[in-house]
């Protein structure tokens, strides 16, 4: 290694640091990432510290059937529901299951089909076609409908529901990673890569995985939001996490036989179901608009 | 010849991919760790009774047999027995085909109506504050839990309001079954309080389904639109003088159109998603409250049976929608 090599990786690493200044400086100056980021923080600082912030941590388990279907007021804030919890402090404890299903599915998901994208859009040749039709295949399919199947096999519990999920969303990430590493793979910068002898694994994860990050984080992000929604449904068909579990789907779910008398029964756990989804759909909107520079420049010409 | 060729080329992908998925619902129903014969006896079966079951079904042979027999059933149609229903599970999915369908088709007409003029709005006041606005509601529309909007609707337009009917498809008897489409029916027999009844039925549920299918289409005809206005030909045909508006009605809009058929079949896996929790919201006779009636009857085989079939009018869709594809545009035949 001489010192004109050297001298370029610290270039490359100032220009790195100041492309990571400029990212921050869009994120903050961009409203919809900045809301989308404080909804997930505060959904992240609720899951932490719920039994600190409920006024009711009992409730989870509890029951007082002489409470029960409150209406807001100053004691019970959201209302009581059927066995007399308190709503706030259930949605409250809520939000625990609610980001461990989407961390660990999406978090599953994308382990498993980030390097299985990876490799196949590297390498030519029929296991790659093999894989990507595979992947096709789960992708015809809904994926609430075959997490309905695998989850009714297992039976209710919060395990399996991500277990549904993890196996159900690995195709989108392959065939995301897939395309993206075929379309970059063709650039000179991986040709040079490949010219100067650097190994296969080097390639795939120094060269082209930096380069398809934005693509994966923007998804990771909108895809928390649609796992959110996907494991809420579930749970409205009885198939998350069983009762007393707080399971925002399943609060709907059991709130349908008593409206319209009790409104904010079902009311409070969709809002925070939206709030949720809400914040990973802004994040991702605002992500996507601040890291992929195609539509930057896209934007840039326009204006 | 060569979109001929593309056409037939699509079609054959049919037959792996069905078989594929065909494949795939059974190991899923298979390989998992869990006993099916198990949990079909019941949990108060003895062991006896479990392995007596287990050869009836021919769940002891090997795995190989299993889905060669799998195969042969789906095949000749044969998806077994409803427990729910007692009927065969083919016969039930085929009758509430046409309520899916015919809910999916208002849906989504109401969500092109709705989505592709505020897309293209979207995109010709670009960073207006009507786009800002139509930004905020694109996201919020995705956002919703699609069953929960579909009980606040009944809230508040058929319990509070009483201006639409709460759940159910049609008032009374209506028409003789003819197509299954209660619209199409009472319009043939011309019976116009069916067709009436059938219609305000229709309206909240198939709201609930267009409302997240509009916000992405206004999304696609958005991006659509801007992707044309940026195009080199509508430069050319500006610096030629041509009016504004003709260009956005004859170039940008054709094209904002294109760019949402091709995202239809998309567009129809989340509807498809949604309506298998709306439709138990709304009782509505189709194949998702099917499916979920299965769920809550540990209905094993009615479940496969929903899955295959929901599977199968997917690709289908997605198959017509590119062949469609390359009829419309030209690049698409490469």
């Amino acid at each position: 290694m001489t010192g004109g090599a050297m001298t370029g990786g610290a270039a490359t690493a100032r220009r790195q640091q100041a492309g990571w200044q400029r990212v921050l400086k869009r994120f903050t100056g961009d409203r919809a990432a900045f809301l989308g980021a404080s909804l997930i923080l505060t959904l992240v600082l609720v899951a932490i510290f719920a039994p600190v912030l409920s006024p009711f941590p009992g409730d989870v388990s509890e029951f007082h059937t002489a409470q029960r279907l409150r209406p807001p007021d100053a004691v019970n804030w959201l209302g009581t529901d059927r066995m007399g919890s308190d709503l706030l402090s259930r949605i409250l404890f809520g939000a625990r299951i609610t980001i461990t299903i989407a961390v660990i599915a999406v978090g599953t998901a994308v382990l498993v089909g980030v390097p299985i994208g990876l490799v196949a859009g590297y390498y030519v040749g029929w296991p790659s076609n093999l894989l990507m039709r595979v992947s096709d295949i789960f992708l015809a399919v809904p994926q609430i409908v075959l997490a309905i199947a695998i989850a009714q096999t297992l039976g209710p519990s919060i395990e399996n529901v991500i277990l549904a999920l993890s196996i159900t969303y690995w195709p989108f990430w392959a065939r995301l990673v897939y395309a993206e590493t075929r379309s970059v793979k063709n650039e000179v910068f991986v040709e040079s890569a490949i010219a100067l002898g650097a190994s296969a694994p080097r390639v795939m994860i120094l060269h082209i995985l930096p380069n398809i990050a934005s693509a994966i984080i923007v998804r990771t992000s909108i895809g928390m939001g649609a796992t959110i929604l996907t494991a809420a449904a579930l749970g409205f068909l009885g198939l998350g996490a069983p009762p007393p579990a707080p399971e925002w789907g399943r609060m709907i779910a059991e709130s349908r036989e008593f409206l319209p008398e009790a409104w904010w029964y079902a009311t409070a756990p969709g809002i925070a179901i939206f709030l949720v989804v809400m914040g990973f759909n802004l994040l991702g909107d605002g992500l996507r608009d601040i890291l992929d520079p195609r539509i930057r420049r896209a934007v840039g010409r326009s204006e | 010849m060569r979109r001929l060729e593309m056409v037939l080329s699509r079609l054959a992908w049919f037959v792996p991919t069905m078989a594929g998925l065909i494949v795939i619902v059974f190991l899923i129903s298979n390989v998992i760790p869990t006993d099916p014969v198990r949990i079909m006896a019941g949990e108060n079966a003895t062991q006896e009774q479990v392995e007596a079951l287990r050869v009836k079904l021919g769940y002891d042979k090997p795995l190989a047999v299993q889905l060669l027999r799998h195969f042969q059933d789906v095949l000749s149609g044969n998806l077994g027995t409803s427990i729910y229903t007692q009927r065969p599970i083919s016969e039930d999915l085929f009758k509430r085909l046409p309520a899916t369908l015919e809910l999916s088709i208002a849906a989504i007409t109401v969500a092109i109506l709705l989505g592709i003029p505020l897309g293209v709005v979207s995109a010709l006041k670009r960073n207006a504050w009507i786009d800002q606005v139509l930004r905020v509601l694109s996201v919020s529309g995705l956002a919703f839990a699609a069953f929960w909007l579909a009980m606040e609707l009944q809230f508040l337009f058929s319990m509070t309001l009483r201006i639409a009917p709460l759940n159910g498809r049609i008032s009374g008897f209506g028409p003789d079954p003819v197509t299954g489409f209660m619209t199409i029916d009472s319009l043939i027999q011309g019976d116009w309080e069916s067709l009436r009844s059938a219609l305000a039925h229709l309206c909240l549920p198939a709201l609930t389904l267009a409302l997240p299918a509009a916000a992405t289409i206004v999304r696609f005809s958005r991006a659509g639109v801007l992707e044309v206005i940026n195009s080199n030909h509508v430069l050319y045909q500006r610096a030629m003088g041509i009016p504004s508006r003709l260009i956005v009605w004859k170039y940008v809009l054709r094209n904002a159109l294109i760019s949402t058929v091709t995202q239809i079949g998309l567009i129809f896996g989340v509807l498809l998603t949604n309506a298998v929790v709306v439709e138990t919201v709304f009782d509505w006779p189709g194949l998702g409250s099917f499916a979920v009636q299965s769920i809550l009857q540990s209905d094993h085989k009615a479940i496969i049976g929903f899955t295959i079939w929901t599977g199968g009018l997917i690709v289908a869709i997605n198959l017509l929608v590119d062949i469609a594809h390359s009829l419309i545009d030209p690049r698409g035949a490469r």
